[in-house]
Order: structure tokens, then C-alpha cells, then sequence
């Protein structure tokens, strides 16, 4: 784990663009998935929330899971779903306490951010940077 | 890792793997209806049929499924030979016979060119085509509430006794696997039946959705360690806080810059 995605509320207008660059990503055969990152009204003046999965540390998915289809990917920390092995029971969904882990009606699967593999396409097109990808040791020297 | 040959490709493989999981991995289409990642293969349907050979076997080739047969070094396998064809469009033919209203079963067949059964059809038959693929997810998920019931002519899947099964949580994993949808259930005014089993769905406190029946969710708390608090909300009503509790603490942020 050499990077880490971070969410910056104040920096987000709502525009939407990671829910574009996350739907053509998770792309299956030239459809268009459902988004697993989207900009929520964060009940203030301007104020825009991107809500997507906080890849918790003790996640209520893993522990959900029965047939064991969700596991963590120990390069990147996130938590993967792994389709073939998912049988679409939605205690996953059910269980997650931040509602991260959806079911994709259009593909009948359930999704959730896999943070692309380790180079998630949102934080390359967020225009403002309210979405960044960048290495632990540079956000731990800013914050100080 | 050792080395096998398929449609003339040469690829890598972990010795014992089985041939089907090698064969989905390089993208090969190979009908299947009774396999699913999540549970032990059983061989049921024999779609997977494939054609193996060796170069020491002197031109003898074998015809295995490929989703019990365990990879194994410089194996060449042909997953579309004119025998294999031929194999799966009769094994087809029979099914086709005997669940010929299963829309699933008549487009595959179709697709391998059988559009009406040599054999006589079965006239009252159903569309379960006995795979076991709804009891094998059953038993990994550790519910085993169904089973397969009787012999020969009268095997069927049924809960014990044909009684509304006590292990059943609602998951519908099995009808939602089912290759041929033939397991029924029935899903209205926040309560789900299946199994002949009445559930209640867990509705969102905030505003109303049906995610999980309740069996189920207290399921997973009890054995999965889960706070029976975060089935309250829906995924969509839990975004919602999500993004509230967030909002609040980036304006005290914002308040504090300006």
C-alpha cells in the first residue's frame, strides 16, 4: 500500500465527471456499468460530498459475504468483489454501513470501487482535485 | 506451472487446476449450466465436454468434462473439435426433450444448431434440470435448507420433508443462480415467499426499501459478527448519511478557514 485515495469535500462542485470516468472504466462489453462513486448534497451551501467506498479496515462486506467473493487486495488495500464467485445474495449490500456496495440492476451484478486496480480513473478526471491518488509519504508531509 | 495446448494456443496453467477454470481464464467460450466460481464443480450438465489429447498417446484422444478434469503438463485440448460438437449438440438434443419450454435450454440449443428434439418430448415436464447448483450454493453459503429428494424418474430439489425448510433465510441465492430460473418466488408488499416459506424484508426506516428479509439479517449479525444497527437504512438512505456526517465536518473546516 503505497498510495492512498483521498476525498476532499470542499474542493467539489458536483460536476460529475467521476461518475462518468467510473461507469466507462467498469465498462462490460461496450455497456456502461453503474457508477460506484457519485456526488452527494452534503446539506450545506455549495458543499458537495463524492461518496464511494471508504475500504474499511474492518469491513462489514467481507464479513457478510459467505461464499467469500470479497477479499483484499493486499497491494492496493481496497476491497474486491469478485464477480465469477458472488451468487447476487446482497448481504453485502445489506450489511454496509455507508450503502457503498450496490446492485447494478441494467448488468443484475453488484458492485462496488475496487480503486481500478490501483489507479483510479475518478481521481484522473476530477477537474478540481477534490479526488487524489498520490503517495502516503507526500499527503502525510502536507497535513504535517 | 506447467504448459498446456488449447485450440492450438500453448498456455500456463498451476498443475491441478481444473481445465475449465484454464479455459474461461483465455476467454474460451465453452457452454456450461451447472458451474458456478463459488461452489465445488459436479459434472451434472456435461456441456463442458472437451476433447483431450497427448502426443504419446499415439493419436488416441479422450472426451472429459472439462470442469473436473485437473490440468496437467502438455495436455492439448480442443474445446470446439467437430467430435465435441457433436457431443454437446446431442447431450442438447436430450435436454431439449425433456424441459423443451425452457427458453434458456432452446436458445442454447439453438445456438449449437438444435432446433427441435429427435427424442419425444416431455409434455408435463418442468424446467429444472436437476444440476445441483442450487443446493451446492446453499450448503457453501451453510444454510443446507434444500436438497435433492428421490431417485430416477422422481428426483427433484426440495426442502426436507416439502415443508417450509427452518434453515431457509430468504437469500434467494439458489433462485438466482438457477440456469433455467425454474425456482419460483414471489416478492410483494415488503414480504418474499419461497420454498413455500413466508419472510418479512427488512424496510428502510427512512424510506422504506427492501434490501434482505429479516432471517437473514439476523443471520449475519449473529454469525458474522455484524451490527444489526446497518441493516436499518438502504444503501441509498446510508449514502445519504454518509454524505451528511462528511458535509458537516468539511464546513466546520470551511468555517474555520474563512
Amino acid at each position: 500500500m503505497n498510495n492512498r485515495f483521498i476525498v476532499k469535500p470542499e474542493l467539489c462542485t458536483g460536476c460529475r465527471s467521476c461518475e462518468l470516468a467510473c461507469s466507462f472504466t467498469h465498462a462490460i462489453d461496450g455497456v456502461r456499468a453503474l457508477t460506484r462513486i457519485t456526488p452527494i448534497d452534503g446539506g450545506f451551501k455549495d458543499l458537495w460530498v463524492p461518496v464511494t467506498c471508504l475500504q474499511c479496515d474492518d469491513a462489514a462486506c467481507i464479513k457478510s459475504c459467505l461464499v467469500n467473493a470479497l477479499k483484499r487486495n493486499p497491494v492496493t488495500g481496497a476491497v474486491e468483489l469478485n464477480h465469477e464467485v458472488c451468487v447476487n445474495c446482497m448481504a453485502c449490500v445489506a450489511a454496509c454501513p455507508f450503502g457503498c456496495a450496490v446492485l447494478d440492476t441494467q448488468a443484475n451484478l453488484i458492485v462496488k470501487c475496487d480503486l481500478c486496480g490501483g489507479d483510479p480513473a475518478c481521481a484522473h478526471f476530477c477537474p478540481t482535485k477534490a479526488l487524489v491518488w498520490e503517495p502516503i509519504e507526500k499527503s502525510v508531509k502536507k497535513t504535517g | 506451472m506447467i504448459h498446456i495446448t488449447i485450440n492450438g494456443k500453448v498456455v500456463q496453467a498451476k498443475d491441478g487446476e481444473m481445465l475449465l477454470t484454464v479455459i474461461r481464464r483465455e476467454k474460451i467460450d465453452v457452454p456450461t449450466l451447472c458451474h458456478h466460481e463459488a461452489v465445488e464443480p459436479s459434472g451434472a450438465c456435461r456441456l463442458c465436454m472437451v476433447e483431450i489429447t497427448k502426443p504419446e498417446w499415439d493419436g488416441w484422444c479422450d472426451y472429459v468434462t472439462s470442469c473436473l478434469y485437473p490440468a496437467a503438463d502438455g495436455l492439448i485440448v480442443n474445446t470446439h473439435a467437430k467430435k465435441v460438437n457433436e457431443l454437446r449438440s446431442s447431450i442438447l438434443d436430450m435436454y431439449l426433450a425433456r424441459h423443451p419450454k425452457s427458453p434458456e435450454i432452446r436458445q442454447l440449443a439453438a445456438e449449437y444448431g438444435v432446433l427441435k428434439t429427435q427424442f419425444e418430448e416431455v409434455v408435463d415436464g418442468d424446467n429444472c434440470i436437476l444440476c445441483g447448483i442450487c443446493t451446492r450454493i446453499c450448503d457453501t453459503m451453510g444454510f443446507h435448507a434444500i436438497s435433492m429428494v428421490g431417485r430416477g424418474h422422481g428426483k427433484e430439489v426440495a426442502p426436507p420433508l416439502n415443508m417450509a425448510p427452518t434453515a431457509c433465510v430468504g437469500c434467494l441465492s439458489c433462485a438466482k443462480n438457477c440456469p433455467t430460473n425454474y425456482i419460483e418466488y414471489n416478492m410483494e408488499n415488503g414480504g418474499l415467499t419461497i420454498w413455500k416459506k413466508d419472510f418479512e424484508m427488512v424496510a428502510c426506516t427512512e424510506c422504506g426499501k427492501t434490501t434482505i428479509t429479516k432471517e437473514f439479517a439476523e443471520y449475519l449479525s449473529k454469525n458474522r459478527d455484524i451490527n444489526i444497527d446497518y441493516f436499518r437504512k438502504c444503501d441509498e438512505c446510508h449514502r445519504k448519511e454518509l454524505a451528511g456526517t462528511m458535509g458537516r465536518i468539511s464546513n466546520w473546516d470551511r468555517e474555520a478557514r474563512s
